[in-house]
């Protein structure tokens, strides 16, 4: 199976994109640019038939589909077929938002079950439809700052095990700032690989290692 | 006083009740002063187990209290009502949630809030304390996350106070707990402390296929360990079914297997051509706690190589009849052989036992040769002159439900 396009150009080119199995972090600043990162995966990756599950720890699938609309990424196709939501914030506001067919709304950072049950339902769900699936985190920042580290530790560790079985390729987006150095250590001990961002006079480079054709230098994101 | 009517409609004033089949019949309730864990999978979850526990006791009158740390009391009871377990007067809740969240819930007559879930000290007092005003069963949801906010030692002095206080107010304790792959040892010393512990867990391999809970202990029951395993589904709304994935409906053409299915089920659909089936019925059932997907064969003879294949991996059998016509006994004794469940847990149904020419049970018994530990039931239709010639003729329920009792109880 070919690697998942992220539809960054220099991106793909370098390192032949995000491979399947695999567990990647995203780590940067507050304006390295991680959601353009994703959206703009999610963009290329739909538009290859790859079906996502895209979790939110800080914000709600509304929100989210607007920043999609607002970057003129068209995701209304793919709602509810190829592209489903686990939405863990909006119950923070409204306690009684209930499902719909593309966003299962779940009971906010401190209910790991839920999550997990969830994720291991959907992926079932688009796995017995023979199709390839990302899981995506935006964020991780979100649950590691209402739970206990090690808690969340062993969360990743057993949905990163689970996803590896099932052929799943995971992704989760970590604010470096909001963390202590071992907190992001030990993440980058869970993961495969490690994608860094980082905004430098206006432009976005990003680097890459663990995979088999790091990117050790930051180079341009375009 | 909670009542359980089991398949043989039993009741029994044993109270709290899991009003969950099979876990009922099984472990006849929850005795008072006893600890339940329901320890699960986190692939798989023990939320349903809890809310279906609360939703059957509150509704026969006992007073239960739920301490809450997973979500808030709002989110809980949106999604309890999702399973139509709608809540009463009877359920009070204690709030170890919104105080971590910083947006605080009003306390009400059946919200009480700890406002400092981080505060060891409040998160025992309020929870023994709370013990004490006439509660019959307290759920801790979740009591996995009082040991990821504190620590084991904490969790297994605490389990040890709140059997003090369950012991000394004649209440009892269900403890949900997701096993995330905490140290053996410690998880060892909390099943040792409580007296009966149920695992929830997936059939897995790249996906879950399947669920089943098992009572791994149970210290009130003798031969607790002769106890094996259940499937189930959680089902919204409805909660947890034990589960039968496949039972076979089979008898001669024309006996009456569509009418079978679509009177015991509410989503049967028939693969049919002017009226006769000629490839398959499907249909799931709900009966009692228990959900089973029934299949149907065609009766006429042309189909009879299908037979064998449809009648692969079930695992109990309705052989349907009609009693006008013992000249089909031998065709459908033979179907049985055809579809390889000779053997399997059968129940006979004669239908149309109301029609003029109708044999009697005792005869259609003696026709079929029928082992005397074989169940018969007598079927008739509904109302004949409000029969839709497109739709198979509904059945009356009596006899569909003293059916599905009589295969469901051979079944557990």
């Amino acid at each position: 199976m070919e690697a998942i396009q992220t539809g960054f150009k220099s991106f793909d080119e370098l390192t032949g994109g995000l491979e399947y199995r695999k567990v990647y972090s995203l780590f940067g600043d507050k304006e390295s640019g991680k959601e353009q990162f994703l959206y703009k995966l999610v963009q290329s990756a739909l538009s290859a038939k790859i079906a996502i599950v895209y979790t939110l720890t800080s914000k709600s699938y509304s929100e989210l589909i607007s920043e999609f609309n607002s970057r003129g990424i068209n995701i209304n196709p793919y709602l509810g077929n190829s592209f489903k939501i686990l939405d863990d914030f909006s119950r923070t506001n409204s306690p009684s938002a209930t499902n719909n067919s593309y966003a299962k709304i779940l009971n906010g950072p401190l209910d790991l079950t839920g999550l997990s049950v969830s994720l291991s339902t959907v992926n079932g769900d688009f796995i017995k439809d023979a199709k390839p699936v990302i899981n995506i985190f935006d964020n991780l920042s979100n649950l590691l700052m209402y739970n206990n580290p090690v808690t969340v530790y062993r969360f990743l560790q057993f949905i990163c095990g689970k996803a590896k079985l099932a052929g799943v390729t995971t992704l989760f987006s970590v604010d470096t700032v909001m963390h202590t150095p071992d907190v992001i250590e030990t993440i980058k001990n869970l993961s495969d690989a490690i994608i860094d961002l980082k905004l430098d006079n206006g432009k976005r480079y990003f680097k890459i290692s663990g995979i088999s054709k790091e990117v050790l230098q930051f180079k341009e994101l375009e | 006083m909670a009542e359980y009517k089991g398949l043989d409609g039993n009741e029994e004033d044993i109270d709290p009740y899991f009003g969950i089949a099979k876990l009922d019949e099984q472990l006849k309730g929850i005795p008072e002063k006893k600890i339940v864990l329901i320890s699960a999978s986190p692939s798989v979850g023990n939320e349903v187990f809890g809310y279906q526990i609360i939703h059957k006791n509150i509704t026969s009158g006992v007073k239960v209290l739920v301490f809450l740390n997973r979500t808030s009391p709002q989110s809980y009871l949106t999604d309890m009502k999702d399973y139509d377990f709608p809540a009463n007067d009877n359920l009070f809740i204690l709030d170890a949630y919104s105080g971590i969240t910083g947006i605080k819930s009003d306390e009400t007559d059946h919200i009480k809030v700890i406002n400092n879930p981080y505060d060891i000290e409040e998160v025992k007092s309020k929870v023994i304390g709370a013990l004490g005003n006439g509660y019959g069963l307290i759920v801790i949801d979740s009591f996995s996350l009082l040991a990821d906010f504190f620590n084991f030692p904490f969790v297994l002095s605490f389990i040890d106070e709140i059997k003090n206080a369950v012991v000394s107010h004649n209440s009892a304790a269900v403890l949900l707990f997701t096993d995330w792959g905490y140290e053996k040892e410690n998880v060892d010393k909390l099943l040792s402390k409580v007296n009966s512990t149920i695992e929830v867990k997936g059939i897995e391999k790249r996906v879950i296929f399947g669920q089943y809970f098992a009572v791994l202990k149970c210290d009130w029951v003798k031969e607790a360990n002769a106890l094996s395993s259940v499937l189930f589904k959680a089902i919204k709304p409805g909660g947890i079914k034990v589960y039968f994935p496949k039972i076979l409906v089979t008898g001669p053409t024309d006996a009456g297997k569509s009418s079978f299915i679509h009177s015991a089920s509410k989503d049967a659909v028939s693969v049919d051509k002017l009226g006769g089936t000629i490839a398959l019925d499907h249909g799931s059932v709900d009966f009692k706690g228990y959900r089973a997907d029934l299949f149907g064969t065609p009766g006429q003879e042309r189909f009879d190589p299908l037979l064998k294949m449809l009648g692969e991996e079930a695992i109990g059998v309705f052989l349907i009849v009609d009693s006008t016509k013992p000249e089909q006994f031998p065709r459908a004794v033979e179907m049985l052989r055809k579809t390889e469940t000779y053997g399997l847990p059968v129940v006979v149904i004669a239908n149309k036992a109301d029609l003029k020419g109708a044999l009697k049970g005792e005869e259609i018994r003696e026709r079929l040769h029928l082992d005397s530990a074989i169940t018969l039931i007598q079927t008739v239709a509904e109302n004949l002159s409000t029969v839709d010639p497109n739709q198979p003729t509904k059945l009356k329920s009596e006899g569909i439900n003293e059916a599905l009792s009589a295969l469901f109880k051979q079944l557990t």
